[in-house]
């Protein structure tokens, strides 16, 4: 293996689990704070991509349309939250895993019903479809973009979380949140805030991955999947253990799709396997949510 | 209360014969040979709802993609009748359900390590691996296409030729007839012993593990047994139609089964054969109407979630209730 395909592979792993990263983390962050599993979130990050391939097409820059098309699914997501999410906090886990489960088929059909069923490709900037040569290979400038936001997105979330007061009370809320609820917290407002800002996170991951792939509704099935393997690996409402399996699954699937394309997401499966075989709570445990 | 105990009433055994006796007779009075095969159809599903129905009303787990299982269960038999034998259907059969069974061990050994959340999880993980799997192995499965060209073989009863597998009749009452035996058999052991433990499991499963129930192993053999019914379907499946391709072990296919035992009500058995029966008339009839079919389906399963979760099962409840 030559250096230049060695720097094409790393540079495609990272991006490619930069992508899982985020939306895996929205979904760990709704799942620790509100423990709802949200099987829709695959659509709210497909809505995100096609929210920013509208702006994009409507003249509206494309770094602006970062901006609002995850503001778009994050009202998506309290509407949501608000109308159906909400009442199933009193029922049994298996109820809400159903009903977000439909909310994804409806939802997705909805897609297809504006969007159409043929896949849309997202216009760049110029200087983003130039390549850039970075140790002997020539990488395309769109992938080291996503890279970046991907980092900046982290290290806010890292900031918000650690830092601020409203993002310690919120690592608080996940740990006890009885006490923090006796210390006059509003759990309902962490519960809609839990749920909007995961789906901005979804909204975020889907703008950015617009560039990589084509857009057609069935691209928020796959990120769905690969996102519960992310998060099953890492440990479930685990944010560090989403970080580190979602740049496992980032390699592996960007080495087994250049080795042998067609089966790579067995591979991946397979590994989950193996990785649950002997360590069946995930790599770091369960509900770690730091 | 929900009466518990494993023999039949006098009653009950007049009302299911009764039912059957009307189910037998159906294919002679129906005109058109359609409706014989949507009727099959019907039991085919109910009987994979009724095994989904199992883990999800008995045990209290949650599988997204039960249908990779009939899929696993129709190719294997397929896959024998087209290259080993055309003849021996029976030998078919005997080697689709092991051979799904076989899958599903090490897939539910996985699984049943994990928490109940996870275990949900990687149903669809799992389930996309088969439907992975199906679709691009072209060469075996035939890919897209789907596995055509399985043979019409006879449907035989020690040793006596009873008909044809393509006759709609034949195939309806043979179906029919292992449907029933499968609802009996499994209706017996959700009631014995073992399904009371399936049941404190569903309910508490801490304390399960502290009264000494092994409670993973139970795990895993409610889903062997969901997974050994499923297996069945899957045989049923292809003899009848003779043809399956990746579009029934698809997720949305999986979320259909979901809905039918929602429809029916969860932990009744019977209740998720009616939801099946009513979910293959509705989607028959909506699905040439209109191409966003999904977009209902989705609505009617949140809508069911929200202010049914009893489905029709649960009827008679809400009546008793009402009338208080």
């Amino acid at each position: 293996m030559t250096l230049a395909l060695f720097v094409d592979i790393t540079l495609n792993s990272l991006v490619l689990g930069g992508v899982f990263l985020i939306v895996a983390i929205g979904l760990n962050i709704i799942y620790g704070l509100s423990r709802v599993m949200n099987l829709a979130h695959g659509s709210l990050y497909a809505i995100g991509a096609y929210a920013g391939y509208t702006l994009v097409t409507q003249k509206i820059p494309f770094f602006v349309a970062i901006l609002i098309a995850p503001l778009i699914v994050g009202v998506v997501g309290l509407v949501l939250e608000r109308t159906i999410i909400a009442p199933m906090r009193k029922r049994s886990m298996i109820y809400t895993l159903i009903l977000t489960y439909g909310l994804m088929f409806a939802l997705d059909g909805l897609i297809k019903y504006t969007w159409g069923n043929e896949p849309r490709f997202m216009a760049m900037p110029a200087f983003m479809r130039e390549t850039m040569p970075i140790l002997g290979t020539h990488y395309p400038v769109f992938r080291l973009v996503t890279l970046l936001i991907t980092a900046a997105v982290m290290a806010a979330l890292m900031l918000f979380l650690g830092k601020t007061k409203t993002g310690i009370t919120l690592r608080a809320a996940a740990t006890i949140p009885e006490m923090v609820s006796c210390l006059g917290i509003n759990m309902t407002h962490v519960h809609i805030g839990a749920f909007v800002l995961g789906c901005c996170l979804a909204g975020i991951a889907g703008v950015i991955a617009g560039p990589l792939t084509t857009i057609d509704p069935l691209m928020g099935h796959g990120m769905l999947i690969s996102s519960f393997v992310v998060i099953v690996i890492g440990g479930l409402g685990s944010l560090r253990g989403a970080v580190i399996a979602a740049l496992l699954i980032g390699v592996v699937q960007t080495l087994a799709e250049f080795f042998i394309t067609d089966l790579a997401m067995v591979i991946v499966y397979m590994l989950m396997a193996v990785i649950l075989a002997f360590r069946p709570r995930g790599l770091l445990g369960e509900g770690k949510f730091e | 209360m929900p009466d518990k105990s494993t023999t039949l009433s006098p009653l009950q055994i007049f009302g299911m014969v009764v039912i059957l006796a009307v189910l037998a007779a159906f294919p002679f009075f129906a005109k058109n040979r359609f409706y014989i095969s949507l009727a099959n159809e019907m039991l085919i599903y109910g009987l994979l709802a009724m095994s989904l129905d199992v883990m999800l009303g008995y045990t209290g787990l949650l599988s997204f993609m039960h249908n990779a299982y009939l899929g696993i269960g129709a190719y294997i038999v397929g896959l024998f009748l087209i290259h080993v034998s055309a003849s021996s259907l029976w030998l078919a059969m005997l080697v689709g359900v092991a051979g799904t069974c076989l899958i599903a061990l090490p897939v539910g050994w996985v699984q049943v390590r994990t928490g109940g959340l996870a275990f949900a999880l990687l149903t669809l993980a799992f389930g996309m691996m088969f439907y992975t799997i199906v679709w691009k192995w072209y060469s075996v499965t035939g890919g897209d296409d789907g596995l055509m060209g399985v043979p019409n073989t006879s449907v035989t009863l020690a040793g006596i030729v009873l008909g044809k597998t393509k006759d709609p009749k034949v195939i309806y009452l043979f179906t029919l007839a292992i449907v029933s035996l499968c609802f009996l058999a499994t209706r017996r052991i959700i009631r014995s012993p073992f399904g009371a433990v399936l049941e404190a499991i569903r309910e508490n499963e801490e304390r399960a593990a502290f009264i000494g129930i092994p409670v993973r192993l139970y795990k895993l053999l409610g889903w062997m047994l969901a997974c050994l019914l499923a297996g069945v379907a899957g045989s049923l499946f292809i003899v009848y139609k003779g043809y399956i391709g990746p579009i029934t072990m698809s997720a949305f296919a999986g979320a259909g089964v979901l809905m039918m035992v929602l429809l029916g009500g969860m932990g009744s058995l019977w209740g998720p054969m009616v939801g099946a029966g009513i979910f293959i008339f509705i989607q028959d009839y909506i699905s040439t109407k209109t191409e966003h079919w999904e977009i209902y389906l989705g609505i009617v399963v949140i809508l069911l979630v929200l202010f049914m979760p009893q489905g029709v099962a649960g009827v008679g409840g809400y009546l008793k209730r009402l009338r208080r």
